[in-house]
């Protein structure tokens, strides 16, 4: 039953582009999305990942390629008949409508006959604990509870693809938590394909099977939250995904090794990228060790967490790191200390391109930074 | 102390205007029931000695006054629905659709509004002969059109482009056709809009006079403003009682309609359905 489930709300963009005039918002988007699975299309705002939703949701036309739900090409299908819901940003909840109008609306244009529809609306309200507010107009309701009509009205037509604008970013920080928390279960509970536009990488990190990274109307990476973490495809990716960002220091290739005024790196076998090659070094913040190393620092700043402490060190050549550090590691503005690498864990990028250099590194020798 | 004054002041200068308004009013309701004799009394009294509707009865009974009632209502009632109807749907067309031109077309339609009307007339008229229709009631409805429809559209626009797009949007996408997402949301959306428009294209089609003058010399198709006109203000003689009678009565209706619509007007629905 699944796996007729699957082929069912699969999802595919082919050479999909859209343009405004001059204004091209998407570009060449190529994307496969299996049926059942959650999706984020994750960007900071103006990278097209909404235009891409509304595409498929039929609300603009692609200006070319092919857009598929289910192996039907659906270019030239109304939205009511794409067999999609959404969720808006705003909730779009129509106003004159009481949350069990507004719940039953998409039966109605179904042709539902009412007593299935009042079932169904009880079944959805249920599911969103709504049921004490089904009487109610819109405006008499919360954030909180607007949000869950708005997904009682996507849920209760029982659709192949949910698409998701955003829709936790007016809920306060505690209640965005909470509702993530209910999506997940929710998207495990029905499984169905679930595409989720947000620029909120925690979202996207939480809730996705996988995710796709999009900038200037172009797919950077599609993959899991662990692959687009730990092995970002580009510049881009590498400084988008966590918090703190990635550290990035642009240095050189010279004599099989990177450098930069501050540390030098030797590649370790395979094929190192050429001398003179310009080079940018990803560091994650929690890839520094503090305390012993082959590198010297300052500290220019500690900022406590609790949990833990997010450092700031000034390094030669004027760079600064943020570094994360357990909390019970005595550290004070001002102090010189020193400081190493986790090297199975560093990212390398050609400077010119962004793009990911598959490269390892040998440990550096105590005295390379003498 | 001093605000009290200024108070003070305020509320007096408001009951002057207000008395400034409705004097006329007020002078036009007690002179259509004084009887004939006791109009031009001098000094004149302002509370009839003895209160009549014999003008009324006269009016009603012995004029063509009911005749024009009833032209005129058919002419505002049709006006009305074809202009709103219209308005209606190209508001929604200027606000959400994407064409060319589109901007241009609606400051274009102002347009009409740098010419005089009485420089539209003559052509208006031509063309109602040429269609045929000339000196009938239809030839009024199309006139009053050409002038309340760019208005109407205008007032329409802003209403709607205060709708959000998301709202039809949802609707289109839970399966509704584009005219049905026009009458489920965005037409109840902009009621307030549509009532406001109705009433003043109403009240411009009611006080009407120009256009009716020109384009109508037949009491079959006269509306009430020109056969009012017509019927007491000769060379000779005006016959204010029966004038101020039948100014009364052809208040009623705009009264009417304005108590029954001005909740609607005022009720301010449409808040609080989208968020942010």
């Amino acid at each position: 039953m699944s796996d007729a489930r699957s082929a069912d709300g699969e999802v595919r963009f082919e050479k999909v582009r859209k343009a405004f005039g001059t204004n091209v918002v998407v570009r060449e988007l190529d994307l496969a999305i299996r049926g059942g699975e959650f999706v984020s299309l994750l960007g900071p705002s103006g990278c097209g990942k909404t235009t891409t939703l509304r595409m498929l949701a039929g609300l603009e036309f692609p200006t070319s390629g092919s857009i598929s739900i289910g192996g039907r090409v659906v270019n030239e299908v109304a939205p009511g008949a794409r067999d999609v819901a959404m969720v808006f940003q705003s909730y779009a909840l129509y106003p004159h409508m009481t949350v069990a109008e507004n719940i039953a609306y998409p039966l109605r244009k179904r042709g539902v006959p009412k007593p299935e529809r009042e079932q169904r609306v009880q079944r959805a309200a249920e599911s969103l604990h709504l049921t004490e507010l089904l009487s109610r107009k819109p405006r008499q309701l919360s954030g909180g509870q607007q949000q869950r009509v708005a997904l009682g009205r996507a849920l209760v037509r029982d659709p192949r693809v949910f698409l998701l604008d955003e829709p936790l970013s007016n809920l306060d920080a505690k209640l965005r938590a909470h509702m993530r928390a209910e999506l997940i279960e929710l998207h495990a509970r029905i499984r169905r394909t679930f595409i989720y536009v947000t620029h909120d990488q925690l979202e996207a990190m939480t809730m996705s099977d996988r995710i796709a990274v999009m900038h200037e109307g172009v797919l950077q990476q599609f993959g899991t939250p662990a692959e687009v973490y730990n092995r970002p495809a580009n510049l881009f990716v590498a400084g988008f995904i966590g918090a703190p960002t990635m550290n990035l220091l642009h240095g050189q290739a010279a004599e099989g090794a990177f450098h930069h005024p501050a540390l030098g790196l030797p590649f370790a076998g395979g094929s190192p990228p050429a001398s003179g090659q310009r080079l940018v070094l990803g560091l994650r913040p929690e890839d520094v060790v503090l305390g012993t190393g082959p590198f010297a620092a300052r500290i220019r700043l500690v900022e406590p967490h609790g949990h833990e402490q997010i450092v700031q060190l000034d390094i030669e050549g004027g760079d600064t790191l943020t570094i994360r550090a357990d909390a019970a590691l005595p550290l004070a503005a001002g102090e010189a200390l020193r400081w190493g690498l986790r090297t199975a864990r560093l990212h390398l990028f050609n400077a010119e391109s962004g793009g990911r250099i598959d490269a390892a590194f040998t440990a550096p020798a105590e005295a390379a930074a003498a | 102390m001093k605000r009290i004054a200024g108070r003070i002041a305020f509320n007096l200068f408001a009951w002057l205007v207000v008395f400034v308004t409705a004097f006329p009013l007020v002078w036009m309701v007690i002179t259509s029931v004084k009887p004939q004799f006791e109009l031009f009394r001098i000094p004149p009294t302002f509370w009839p000695e003895q209160i009549t509707f014999e003008h009324y009865a006269r009016l009603l009974w012995e004029t063509p006054f009911l005749l024009y009632m009833r032209n005129s209502l058919i002419l505002s009632t049709a006006t009305t629905v074809v202009v709103v109807a219209v308005a209606t749907l190209g508001a929604h067309s200027l606000v959400r659709f994407r064409y060319p031109g589109r901007e241009k077309l609606a400051q274009l339609v102002l347009f009409t509004y740098l010419l005089p009307s009485v420089v539209l007339i003559l052509p208006l008229y031509l063309m109602m002969v040429w269609l045929g229709v000339a000196n009938s009631l239809l030839s009024l409805v199309i006139a009053y059109t050409t002038f309340a429809l760019p208005y109407a559209l205008w007032l329409l626009r802003s209403f709607m482009q205060g709708i959000p797009d998301d709202l039809e949007n949802a609707a289109l996408v839970d399966g509704a056709t584009r005219m049905g997402a026009f009458f489920d949301v965005i037409l109840p959306q902009a009621l307030p809009g549509i009532i406001s428009t109705s009433l003043f294209t109403f009240i411009l089609s009611w006080n009407e006079y120009l256009y009716a003058l020109v384009l109508v010399n037949t009491d079959a198709a006269r509306p009430l403003t020109t056969g009012v006109m017509n019927m007491l203000i000769s060379a000779f003689n005006i016959e204010w009682s029966l004038l101020m009678a039948a100014s009364v009565m052809m208040s009623i209706p705009l009264i009417i309609i304005f108590a029954f619509l001005q909740k609607f007007l005022t009720r301010g629905f449409g808040a609080g359905g989208v968020k942010g």
